[in-house]
């Protein structure tokens, strides 16, 4: 009898969870937080005239300024999903709780876990907003920017009396630089690693006094993250042997089921690089950011189930 | 035919609060028990820090009780079912400042599951309830004292409830917006409401409430109906209108031949200070 109202009560747990992200999105966007994105337009620009083609020297492939869009592209838009990530996870919990909206809230029908699932939600649709706004710009200003290089290089090529074959080369040479599906799954890349940092801070959020206390601590993870597979890796070499060994693998295990290896969204470098993504890791990291965000979102709620307001 | 089932139960509620410095608990609310039943309007006072707020933070489930129990209409309060028809309104509220008092009506009312046409017309309907029609399309931001408390009191009716909480409902709100609560809490009466409010404004609890408990330092000192607790059982008032001289000292003069009875106080009844500013304030407001 429990088990079928529970499962007759589950579309009304999405309607909820569906309000509250709305209105964590609704409530961050009025806070102005996009008006970050004509700061990325500027950058996109810069980036863009910086070695323009006619300043090289006739042998160069001139693709290289196609490098340096997408490398600065994906950087700022790894930069601002990280900050806004944390910083707007950071706030929206200790501010509910602050100004006692969060009593009005609970006060309704709401389970805790709805509540929580919704501001995590709320974040990542405004990351999610914000990364498909500077994906449409980069990948726009990219293609311009592909054909025009590629108009140049080929007639270049063509004029040095180029065999067809290598101009051919050329001509993949260049498009690989471009935009390709490779590109949008670092940008979908990008966007998990994202969901990683804000199931994070969620949680970190679930137990700390202050917004502060949140944002240190989420950047000082995220910068562990980077380098935790390392470090894990030397210690386990060091207990190789010893009678200690299992105890060494069990900690490495834990370490590195609550910690997020964030080593494994390297793969974005290879593809501002030119190099294609392979499905295989695409999903990899697909699977690695459902499982933290699923991870993170109930250790959250097993913590805010007991919290007192 | 007259519901049974209390729409509030606390039963013999115990609540320690964990302190940094001190090695024993702070008790904050110590074996209170209260009972309401359908339809009462009942008054919690008390002085501040006495554990008011604590009794009705554990009654909606925001606190759990380190003993005893509480349930709203039969169910447990630590169930997220037990809140399906309870209104809550908490202690100097602040709503989400970006949204206006429509949205904020909206917001809460789609938390509640209300949809379409049906939350629409809520929306209306509250809004005139606390005359707030005007002010709809105006941010939380830009909302007075007395505005907050009404659209507080407005969300807190959102899913028609058949209970509502309000923790001091007219704290730090002018008279004028403290009778505006007051007669909506009446309105809430004559509909069939129960009503659970705390309050160490006395005057205002004794206006609105027939029920009421007096809790000090966490502990219930008293409780039952407002007319059984405030009558005094050896006095009787006498109010005349219009009456001469002569009547009253024939009055006076029976009082004395009639042996056993003293009269204890004779003079004009007084108005309240607050009855006078409402009176002065609406005949300026009449004649601008």
């Amino acid at each position: 009898m429990n088990i079928i109202s529970n499962i007759q009560r589950i579309p009304a747990h999405f309607g909820r969870i569906g309000v509250i992200a709305h209105h964590a999105f609704t409530q961050l966007v009025r806070m102005k937080v996009f008006y970050f994105l004509a700061f990325f337009a500027v950058i996109l620009i810069a980036s863009n005239f910086f070695n323009l083609p006619q300043h090289e020297g006739p042998d160069a492939t001139g693709t290289h300024v196609l490098t340096l869009i997408k490398s600065w592209s994906l950087g700022a838009m790894t930069l601002f999903s990280v900050v806004l990530s944390i910083v707007a996870t950071a706030l929206l919990l200790p501010k509910d709780v602050e100004d006692r909206t969060l009593y009005t809230i609970l006060a309704k029908p709401v389970p805790r876990i709805d509540y929580l699932a919704g501001k995590l939600l709320g974040v990542l649709l405004l990351v999610f907003v914000s990364l498909l706004i500077m994906d449409l710009l980069m990948t726009g200003i990219l293609q311009l920017r592909t054909n025009m290089v590629l108009e140049q290089q080929v007639a270049a090529a063509v004029e040095r009396g180029w065999p067809a074959g290598d101009v051919a080369a050329l001509r993949t040479e260049i498009l690989n630089q471009g935009p390709t599906l490779s590109l949008q799954g670092a940008v979908l890349a990008v966007f998990l690693r994202a969901t990683v940092i804000a199931s994070m801070a969620m949680l970190i959020s679930t137990f700390s006094s202050s917004t502060l206390f949140t944002t240190i601590i989420s950047f000082l993870i995220y910068f562990i993250g980077h380098f935790q597979a390392d470090a894990r890796e030397i210690y386990l070499s060091q207990g190789v042997g010893t009678s200690d060994g299992w105890l060494a693998h069990a900690i490495s295990l834990v370490v590195a089921l609550v910690l997020p290896d964030f080593q494994l969204f390297n793969v974005i470098d290879e593809v501002i690089q030119g190099h294609v993504m392979p499905l295989l890791i695409l999903c990899k990291l697909s699977l690695i950011g459902l499982f933290y965000f699923i991870f993170y979102l109930f250790a959250s709620w097993f913590i805010f189930a007991e919290k007192e307001f | 035919m007259t519901e049974t089932v209390p729409a509030v139960e606390i039963c013999h509620l115990v609540k320690d609060f964990k302190t940094s410095f001190k090695r024993l608990p702070l008790r904050a609310v110590d074996d209170v028990s209260i009972r309401i039943m359908p339809g009462e309007v009942y008054g919690l006072i008390g002085p501040n820090g006495s554990g008011k707020s604590t009794t009705m933070k554990a009654l909606l489930g925001l606190v759990a009780p380190t003993a005893g129990q509480c349930s709203i209409f039969g169910k447990d309060s630590l169930q997220v079912d037990s809140r399906d028809e309870v209104g809550f309104l908490p202690e100097n509220p602040y709503f989400y400042k970006h949204l206006s008092g429509e949205e904020t009506l909206g917001f809460y009312g789609k938390l509640c599951g209300i949809r379409g046409a049906k939350l629409k017309s809520r929306v209306e309907e509250l809004l005139e309830l606390v005359d707030l029609t005007d002010a709809r399309n105006r941010r939380i931001g830009g909302y007075s004292k007395g505005m907050l408390q009404r659209i507080g009191l407005a969300q807190a009716l959102i899913q028609e409830p058949r209970l509502v909480i309000l923790d001091e409902p007219t704290a730090g709100v002018d008279p004028l917006g403290s009778r505006q609560i007051r007669d909506l809490i009446f309105k809430l009466k004559e509909r069939g409401i129960t009503v659970f409010l705390c309050s160490h404004l006395l005057e205002q609890v004794q206006e609105v409430c027939d029920h009421v408990g007096i809790i000090f330092r966490g502990k219930m000192v008293k409780e039952g109906k407002l007319d059984d607790l405030i009558a005094i059982e050896d006095q009787t008032e006498l109010v005349l209108k219009d009456a001469s001289p002569e009547l009253i000292a024939e009055i006076e003069a029976l009082i004395k031949r009639t042996g056993g009875v003293e009269l204890v106080r004779k003079g004009r009844p007084r108005t309240t200070l607050e009855r006078l500013f409402l009176h002065e304030t609406r005949k300026q407001e009449e004649t601008h």
